[in-house]
C-alpha cells in the first residue's frame, strides 16, 4: 500500500494510519495471497462460481469468528465462550426456522439471543471488574449447556430455501461477509467505535479524556455475541441442521486467526484485517493441504509450521530494525 | 443403395437407442449415487474424524490393506486420506474437497450425525459412490451405510452375564461416557434382559470415558461401598481391563464379567482365568465400507444397510485370538479374520 503525498491532507493521513496499520500483517497478507495462488492453481475450479461458493462458505463461520473474537481483544477482552455460543445459535436456529416462528422469527430470535449473551457477558466482565477469561469459561459451561437443552442430541432442521440461498452454488455467503466488513467499517465511525481502540490500548487515559470506555466494552461483547450467534446460523443453513457441540472447535480456532492476524492480547494492537486474513489462512491451509496431498500426519506438522512461521517473519523483521 | 444405406444408418440409430435406453436402466439397477461414468482405477477418499485413537489407527491399516488388494486387481488406483482432528466443520470442508477434486468415492466415519448430511448428498448428486461406516449420518443420500448394531452388543452381553451369574446376584454396570450415542445404545441394548431379571440387582452404574485409568478408579471406590459383587456388566473392553485390574489390586476374587477385544483385556482373561465374553466394533469395517464402495462403482447392486453381525469371542475361542495377538498394538484391538469370502456374503444378505 502506498501514500500518495499529494491526496488532500486528511486523505493522506487516513492512508498513513492505515498503512502503518498493515505494517504488522503485510507479511501474513503475502503468505495469504501466496495460499490463495497455490489454492487456484491446485483447484482451478475456484474460478467457477460455485467452486468460489463452496470455498466462501468454508471460510465464512470462521471469519464471523474471528471477527468476534478480534473485536474484544481489542478492547483488551478475550472469550472462551465463542465456540458455546456458535453451538446455541446453531441449535436455536435448527429448531425455531421449521416451526411457527419462520425463517424471520427464528433469526431474531439467533440475534437476540447472540446480542443478550454477549451484553450480559459484557456487563459482567465491564461492571463487576472480574477477568474475562474466568467470566466467559464459566459462560462456555453455561451456553454450552443450554445448547443441549434446546436439543440434546443433533436433529432439527433449516428449511431448505435458505440453505440453498445461504450455502448453495451462489457466493451469498461472500457477499454477506463484504457486507458485514462494511458495517464494521461504520461502526468504527460511529461514537463508541473510535471508543474501541482507546479503551483497549490505554482504558484510563481514554477514560479522563471523556471516552465512554465501559459502554464501548460492553458494546464490543455484544457484538462479540450477534457474530458469534450469526456464525452458528449459518452453519446450521450450511449443514441443513442442528448440532448442540458443532462449534467446539471455534472457541480456539477464532483465537488462533485474532493472533494470526497480529491482534495483541493486551488491547487496542491489531487490526480486523488481520484477523480476517488470519481466519482466511486457517481455512486455506485446510483445502491446499487436502490438494497437495498431504498425509494427516504431514498436515498436523505442517499446519504448526504455517502459523508459526506467519507469526514469526513481523518479529523477525522487528528484531533486524 | 442410397435407400438402403439410410435404411442401415436408421437401423443403427435405433440400436444405439435401444442400447442407451439399456445402458440407463442397467444404470437405475446400479446402487445409489452411483451413475456408471466412472471407469476403473478408482480413486477412494478416506475422509476420517479422527485418526488418533489407536481402533481409528487400526481400521485406516485395513483401509490400506484393502486399496493395496483392489490395486493389484487394478480397481483403485489412489488413496485419498483427510483427519478432521475432530472438528465435524473441518469435515465438512475436506469432503467439499474430496468433491472438488473429482475423487470416485467417499468412506466415512462421521463427526456429527447431522452436519455432514448436506455435503453428503452434494457428492452423491456428482455420482461419487459413498458409503458411511461406524459413526453415521442421518441422511439416506449414501450409497451404503455398514455398522454393528449397538443395542444387540448390548442385549447379548446382559444375556451372558445373567446366565454366568445364574440368573440371580448383584452386579456392577460399566458405562462408556454419557451422552455419546454409542454408549447410550449399548446400554438401552441391555434394559430388556435386566428388566426380564428381577432377581439380577444392579448395585451402581458408572459413566467413564473408554479408558482403563477413570474406569480402574470407579471400580475401585464401588469395591470399598461394595464386599459382595457376582458380575460386572461392561460396555467396553478398556472398561473391563479397568475393572479386572481393580479387583485384582484389591485382592478380590474375580467375577463374571463382559467385555470389547481390546488385547489388554483379552490378555488379562487369559492370565486371570476369568469367565468371559466379549464382541466388538471390528476394525474391518473400513476395508468392508472401501470394498463395498468398488462393487458399487462396479455396477454391482449393495443394500442400503449393511447390518454386521457382532463376532463373539468367549471361553471358547479367546485362545484362537490371542495366538494373534502379536500382530496387533499392544493398546489395540484383536478383531476377528476377515477375508473377501466374508465381504461377498455380507454384501449377499438382505
Amino acid at each position: 500500500m502506498s501514500i500518495i503525498p499529494s491526496a488532500r491532507a486528511d486523505g493522506a493521513l487516513y492512508w498513513q494510519v492505515q498503512a502503518r496499520r498493515n505494517i504488522g500483517v503485510r507479511s501474513l497478507f503475502l503468505v495469504v495471497l501466496a495460499f490463495l495462488i497455490a489454492y487456484a492453481v491446485l483447484f482451478p475450479g475456484l474460478f467457477t462460481v460455485s467452486g468460489f461458493a463452496k470455498f466462501t462458505q468454508s471460510w465464512f463461520p470462521l471469519a464471523l469468528v474471528a471477527m468476534a473474537q478480534a473485536i474484544l481483544m481489542l478492547t483488551g477482552g478475550i472469550s472462551l465462550a465463542i465456540g458455546a455460543t456458535v453451538s446455541l445459535g446453531a441449535v436455536i436456529a435448527a429448531t425455531t426456522m421449521a416451526g411457527p416462528l419462520g425463517v424471520p422469527g427464528g433469526a431474531a430470535a439467533v440475534a437476540l439471543a447472540g446480542l443478550g449473551i454477549g451484553a450480559a457477558t459484557g456487563f459482567i466482565v465491564v461492571r463487576l471488574r472480574l477477568p474475562a477469561i474466568v467470566v466467559t469459561l464459566a459462560g462456555s459451561f453455561i451456553i454450552g449447556g443450554a445448547a443441549l437443552l434446546v436439543l440434546p442430541r443433533p436433529g432439527g432442521a433449516v428449511p431448505a430455501w435458505l440453505s440453498d440461498l445461504l450455502a448453495g452454488d451462489t457466493p451469498a455467503a461472500f457477499v454477506l461477509l463484504m457486507a458485514i466488513v462494511l458495517l464494521w467499517k461504520l461502526y468504527l465511525a460511529t461514537p463508541l467505535g473510535l471508543s474501541l481502540y482507546a479503551a483497549g490500548e490505554n482504558p484510563v487515559g481514554a477514560y479522563r479524556s471523556g471516552v465512554p470506555v465501559d459502554a464501548a466494552r460492553v458494546a464490543a461483547y455484544a457484538i462479540s455475541g450477534l457474530l458469534s450467534t450469526g456464525a452458528g446460523l449459518f452453519v446450521a443453513a450450511q449443514t441443513g441442521s442442528g448440532d448442540p457441540v458443532i462449534g467446539n472447535a471455534f472457541t480456539l480456532n477464532s483465537i488462533a486467526a485474532a493472533v494470526l492476524g497480529g491482534i495483541g492480547f493486551l488491547g487496542g494492537q491489531g487490526t480486523m484485517r488481520g484477523a480476517l486474513a488470519g481466519s482466511l489462512l486457517l481455512s486455506l491451509m485446510i483445502s491446499v493441504m487436502f490438494f497437495l496431498g498431504f498425509t494427516p500426519v504431514a498436515q498436523y506438522v505442517a499446519q504448526g509450521l504455517i502459523i508459526i512461521g506467519a507469526v514469526a517473519i513481523p518479529q523477525f523483521r522487528k528484531v533486524q530494525q | 443403395m442410397k435407400k438402403s444405406s439410410f435404411f442401415a444408418s436408421a437401423s443403427a440409430l435405433c440400436l444405439g437407442l435401444v442400447l442407451a435406453v439399456g445402458v440407463g436402466s442397467q444404470a437405475n439397477a446400479a446402487a445409489k449415487c452411483v451413475k456408471g461414468d466412472r471407469k476403473a482405477p478408482y480413486t477412494i477418499g478416506w475422509a476420517n474424524i479422527y485418526s488418533v485413537p489407536t481402533w481409528m489407527k487400526q481400521t485406516q491399516g485395513t483401509i490400506e490393506a484393502e486399496v493395496e488388494a483392489l490395486k493389484k486387481q487394478g480397481l483403485v488406483d489412489k488413496l485419498v486420506v483427510t483427519d478432521a482432528q475432530g472438528d465435524a466443520n473441518v469435515q465438512i470442508q475436506q469432503i467439499q474437497s474430496m468433491i472438488d477434486s473429482n475423487v470416485d468415492a467417499i468412506i466415512l466415519i462421521a463427526g456429527s450425525s447431522t452436519a455432514p448430511a448436506r455435503v453428503i448428498a452434494d457428492a452423491c448428486a456428482k455420482g461419487i459412490a459413498i458409503i458411511n461406516f461406524d459413526s453415521l449420518v442421518d441422511t439416506d443420500q449414501v450409497t451404503a451405510k455398514v455398522n454393528t448394531d449397538s443395542s444387540q452388543w448390548g442385549d447379548q452381553a446382559a444375556k451372558f452375564l445373567i446366565d454366568a451369574i445364574g440368573g440371580k446376584g448383584k452386579i456392577l454396570i460399566l458405562n462408556g461416557p454419557a451422552g455419546v450415542s454409542v454408549s447410550d445404545d449399548r446400554r438401552k441394548g441391555a434394559d430388556a434382559e435386566l428388566k426380564a431379571h428381577p432377581d439380577v440387582k444392579i448395585l451402581a452404574e458408572t459413566n467413564t470415558p473408554y479408558n482403563v485409568a477413570p474406569a480402574q478408579e470407579a471400580v475401585t471406590s464401588l469395591l470399598f461401598a461394595n464386599p459382595e459383587i457376582d458380575g460386572i456388566l461392561s460396555l467396553g473392553g478398556a472398561l473391563s481391563a479397568g475393572a479386572v485390574l481393580a479387583l485384582d489390586k484389591q485382592g478380590r476374587d474375580q467375577v463374571p464379567i463382559t467385555g470389547e477385544n481390546a488385547r489388554q483385556f483379552l490378555e488379562l482373561w487369559k492370565e486371570k482365568g476369568l469367565k468371559s465374553w466379549a464382541t466388538m466394533q471390528p476394525n474391518w469395517l473400513g476395508a468392508f465400507a472401501t470394498y463395498t464402495a468398488v462393487q458399487a462403482l462396479e455396477g454391482k447392486d449393495v443394500p442400503a444397510f449393511v447390518k454386521i453381525p457382532l463376532p463373539v469371542i468367549d471361553n471358547s475361542n479367546i485362545d484362537q485370538y490371542l495366538a494373534r495377538a502379536k500382530d496387533f498394538p499392544a493398546d489395540g484391538y484383536i478383531y476377528s479374520p476377515y477375508d473377501e469370502e466374508l465381504f461377498k456374503k455380507l454384501l449377499a444378505q438382505k
